[in-house]
């Protein structure tokens, strides 16, 4: 299972560096592979290729503000989330989103 | 870019036995220490900051941690300070916990892609490392934890 994921919070401080954390914590005891764009306070980090999300069988979007280049993911099957809840509950986010990856 | 949390903080930044009766008491006297060091210029404004982010989504991560931060114009230079409080403070925290353990994030607006935001964003990636935590929560000292800060920042 491929995952890819974005992450944004309001201030781009804190919350963007957890929710990562978190979904790459969970994404490893899934067996997922997983590769996470922050777009926080010091920008764009670890960018996505178009590649990438190409092959992804699902994406996550942990944000609480509007993701940027949000184009690059049309026809994909996307699970958005705040990021609190996947700060508090990372593992049920990695599951729903494989979930969602299956049809289930 | 540079990230080791222990080069932008000394035992300064930490302050054990806070004594803060609630979270506004914390925030404020977490304040009158940066302001003391030279990093805000103004305790009240900076704290009115901190609470108005606050207000938006608790910032208790559970777990009795809480970071509040502000990006506020009265930090003169980012930078962070934990504190240990003895009592749990009421922080309508995700799971519910009451804080013991603070680390309050002070940011400057002006801040953008440089390394004190680098080492915020360490930080909290850290806090989500269960190890990290439990370590922090269990030293007992301000040479502990600046100790275990330091190595964190040190092994990425």
């Amino acid at each position: 299972m491929k995952i890819v994921g974005i992450t944004a919070c309001i201030a781009g401080i804190a919350h963007t560096y957890m929710a990562a954390a978190n979904l790459k914590k969970f994404a490893k005891k899934e067996n997922c592979e997983i590769k996470i764009e922050t777009q926080g306070a010091m920008g764009i980090e670890n960018e996505l290729t178009q590649a990438e999300i190409d092959e992804a069988d699902v994406v996550i979007f942990a944000v609480d503000t509007t993701v940027q280049n949000e184009d690059r993911f049309n026809e994909k099957k996307i699970l958005e989330v705040g990021t609190s809840k996947v700060v508090k509950d990372g593992k049920a986010t990695i599951q729903d989103a494989i979930k969602l990856a299956k049809g289930e | 870019m540079n990230d080791k949390i222990g080069e932008f903080i000394s035992e300064k930044n930490i302050v054990l036995n806070l004594g803060a009766l609630n979270q506004s008491d914390a925030i404020q006297k977490l304040a009158t220490v940066l302001k003391k060091n030279g990093y805000i210029d103004d305790v009240l404004a900076f704290q009115n900051d901190v609470l108005e982010r606050e207000k938006a989504s608790t910032t208790g991560i559970g777990n009795e941690l809480a970071i509040p931060h502000g990006k506020s114009t009265h930090v003169i230079q980012t930078t962070m300070m934990f504190a240990r409080n003895e009592e749990g403070i009421e922080w309508n925290s995700l799971d519910g916990s009451k804080v013991k353990n603070i680390f309050l994030m002070a940011v400057s607006p002006e801040d953008k892609g440089n390394e004190h935001l680098k080492m915020l964003a360490t930080l909290s990636g850290e806090l989500m490392d269960d190890d990290f935590v439990e370590a922090i929560k269990k030293a007992d000292s301000k040479e502990n934890i600046l100790k275990i800060l330091q190595k964190r920042g040190n092994e990425r």
